[in-house]
């Protein structure tokens, strides 16, 4: 992180659907709709848990994953991932998308242990967010593991009818 | 009563709900504990607990009939429940029961023999003058006798196992060039998941609604139905949501669907409870397509609206009474719906989710029945089925239920898995959902976003992203956060970091 941090005068986070949400920094524990502005507190307690109190609600939030500036939220049991950047690694994030193409590796892991039953694509193969890659035969149901984005799969580690451990790697994509 | 104690031969759910009638019955119940989950809510609730958690087999104990027999014996139980699932439908269990002097509670092993092989079940439903899709008379050889019947009754035609269920070797050709190769691998997967390769051919019909019937039957040859459940939501032939009565029914249809129900039964003299399974086609034809002859997961949904504690006549049959209920006596009241609660990523296509339950609170109010067996602390472990609860909700008509439900899914509160809850949702805000004319194919074919969300929601966890940049990178504080670049956490630990924020 550059020294003048104090500088920073706004964040964005960017969904994995390119949707962008602008907060000013210091963050406000608030959140504005129309004219009014909404508290929102983040709780935590032993019969809830982490929580999220926003409009007389509770949402149950966990963080799934942190990796470098990229989370991984679950809000109200869904998961949506964002990249936090400021304004200055924004501007530098469009310099190098221009520069080389935004490809980003995706590793997609074996949710769970099972069988392998079936794997649907091959080295070299484009595939679309959501199309089933491979099979996983596990808790009595055999589950299609879908690519979490559109890209070029680089690398099947997966094998028909071979057992796979929880986060086995199972193939690599290169994300658009 | 003959039965005084009853070796429950089931975990999860369906041990807690028949431990739960066998107390009120005043019978004691016998609870296995297994390595896989030692500390099982199920275990609370039984009188007697067997330990077995020596056994570190990676096939439970709920499959292995040479043990439940001697676990029968060393505890002294002269009944045995299967539950659902495991051997609930296993003939030659039901037998080594009976040879033993432990009564089944279910039917003859004769009945799950029939029932079970779906080639016999069809030569007893033709036999019968039961309605089904035009399908060949037994067994198929090969592909070329697969293509020659599929050309007398035309395609789509599915390939059935045999010994199936559940969605498993199962193909669904569209034409005849496609036989050769759906019939190799349906008759390998039938091999691979119920050790026998023969396989089956059906008309396949498309689009239908998926209507069951409940029966009980005594061992005395009284046979009645307890009406429809609707069961046409579901994912890879599993069914997420059942509720009874089906809106697709009216009264005469339901008459003639139940009459043909009982007659099906009465084929292989069923006694106990069982399930009829139908399709219903878009003119409301309808065709016999399997018996199950257990308890059903989604058994409450009847017992809402007949006010008959199924458990309890399996008990009852079971012990040689004579079934107390003619169809006359037989009431539909209200409506009930059944949402499964499961641990599964409704955003990755339903996969499952295993992981322990950090918090969980389920809703407490007079319109909802909650069956479960689990609480928070419990594991779902990848050994079993990813069910959490069941909530099954009462309503006087469908809309009031569907009402009771928007109001049930927001007092649940699950921490630690992912679960099926965005997608009830979204379901019962679904116009194809609400109108009732849903079919099978809904989930694969009707929707293209498996679960509701508000633009809010994801603005607040975009709030919540950079909340935890800034407390990470631009905080003095953030010194003490070890966050190593590029591992990643279990999120149940980073949730202790947030509590430091």
């Amino acid at each position: 992180m550059p020294n003048d941090k104090l500088n920073i005068k706004k964040l964005y986070a960017l969904s994995s659907e390119n949707k962008r949400f602008c907060f000013p920094q210091p963050l406000k524990h608030s959140i504005r709709i129309g004219k009014r502005d909404y508290e929102v507190k983040l709780k935590d307690d032993d019969k809830y848990g982490t929580y999220i109190l926003w409009k007389n609600r509770k949402y149950p939030v966990e963080i799934i994953r942190s990796r470098q500036n990229k989370y991984e939220i679950l809000f109200n049991d869904i998961s949506y991932t964002f990249t936090v950047e400021t304004p200055f690694s924004m501007q530098r994030m469009k310099v190098l998308n221009s520069a080389r193409g935004k490809a980003e590796k995706e590793v997609l892991k074996a949710p769970m242990p099972g069988k392998i039953i079936d794997v649907l694509v091959r080295e070299g193969s484009n595939v679309l967010r959501g199309e089933p890659l491979v099979i996983l035969e596990a808790m009595k149901m055999q589950n299609e593991i879908q690519s979490p984005v559109n890209g070029k799969i680089i690398k099947v580690l997966a094998k028909a009818n071979c057992n796979v451990m929880k986060d086995d790697i199972l193939v690599e994509i290169n994300a658009e | 009563m003959k039965i005084n104690r009853i070796l429950v031969a089931n975990r999860g759910e369906i041990a807690v709900r028949i431990m739960k009638t066998a107390h009120r019955m005043e019978i004691e119940t016998v609870g296995i504990r297994t390595a896989f989950e030692p500390n099982a809510m199920y275990l609370s609730k039984t009188d007697i607990i067997f330990d077995n958690t020596e056994d570190t087999s990676e096939i439970p104990v709920f499959l292995n009939i040479e043990k439940l027999i001697e676990i029968a014996q060393k505890t002294k139980s002269d009944a045995v429940h299967p539950g659902y699932g495991f051997l609930a439908e296993n003939a030659y269990f039901a037998q080594k029961c009976i040879e033993n002097k432990i009564i089944f509670i279910g039917p003859s092993p004769d009945a799950l023999y029939k029932m079970g092989n779906k080639t016999i079940a069809r030569r007893i439903a033709l036999a019968a003058n039961i309605p089904m899709a035009m399908g060949s008379e037994g067994n198929i050889d090969d592909e070329e006798e697969a293509i020659s019947i599929a050309e007398r009754i035309g395609y789509p035609v599915i390939i059935k196992a045999a010994s199936g269920g559940g969605g498993r070797g199962m193909r669904i050709v569209r034409k005849s060039e496609e036989m050769a190769k759906m019939f190799t691998i349906a008759s390998k997967e039938a091999e691979k998941a119920f050790n026998d390769p023969s396989v089956f051919l059906e008309k396949y019909i498309e689009n239908p609604k998926h209507i069951e019937f409940q029966i009980l039957g005594d061992t005395k040859g009284n046979i009645v139905h307890l009406g429809e459940r609707e069961c046409s939501i579901q994912r890879k032939h599993q069914k997420l949501l059942e509720e009874a009565p089906s809106p697709a029914l009216d009264n005469n249809l339901r008459k003639k669907m139940g009459k043909i129900a009982i007659q099906i039964a009465s084929a292989v003299k069923y006694y106990s409870a069982g399930t009829v399974e139908f399709l219903l086609d878009s003119e409301k034809n309808f065709y016999f397509m399997e018996m199950n002859t257990r308890i059903q997961v989604e058994h409450p949904v009847t017992e809402i609206i007949t006010g008959i504690d199924l458990i309890e006549q399996q008990i009852r049959i079971a012990n040689g009474e004579v079934l107390k209920y003619r169809q006359e006596d037989i009431k539909l009241k209200g409506w009930a719906i059944e949402c499964r609660i499961n641990a599964e990523n409704v955003q990755s296509g339903f996969a499952p989710d295993p992981g322990k339950i950090e918090k969980l609170s389920l809703p407490n109010e007079p319109y909802v029945r909650v069956d479960t067996g689990v609480q928070a602390g419990s594991s779902i472990v990848a050994n079993f089925d990813s069910m959490i609860a069941k909530l099954i909700i009462k309503g006087k008509d469908r809309k009031d239920a569907i009402r009771n439900c928007k109001m049930a899914l927001d007092k649940v509160w699950i921490k630690g898995t992912k679960t099926t809850l965005p997608f009830f949702r979204m379901l019962v805000r679904n116009p194809k959902f609400l109108d009732g004319s849903f079919t099978t194919a809904f989930i694969e074919r009707d929707l293209d976003k498996y679960y509701l969300n508000s633009e809010y929601e994801e603005m607040l966890a975009a709030w919540l992203a950079t909340k935890l940049f800034i407390e990470e990178n631009l905080t003095d504080t953030s010194i003490n956060v070890d966050f190593e670049n590029g591992k990643e956490m279990s999120p149940w630990l980073m949730n202790k970091r947030i509590n430091q924020f």
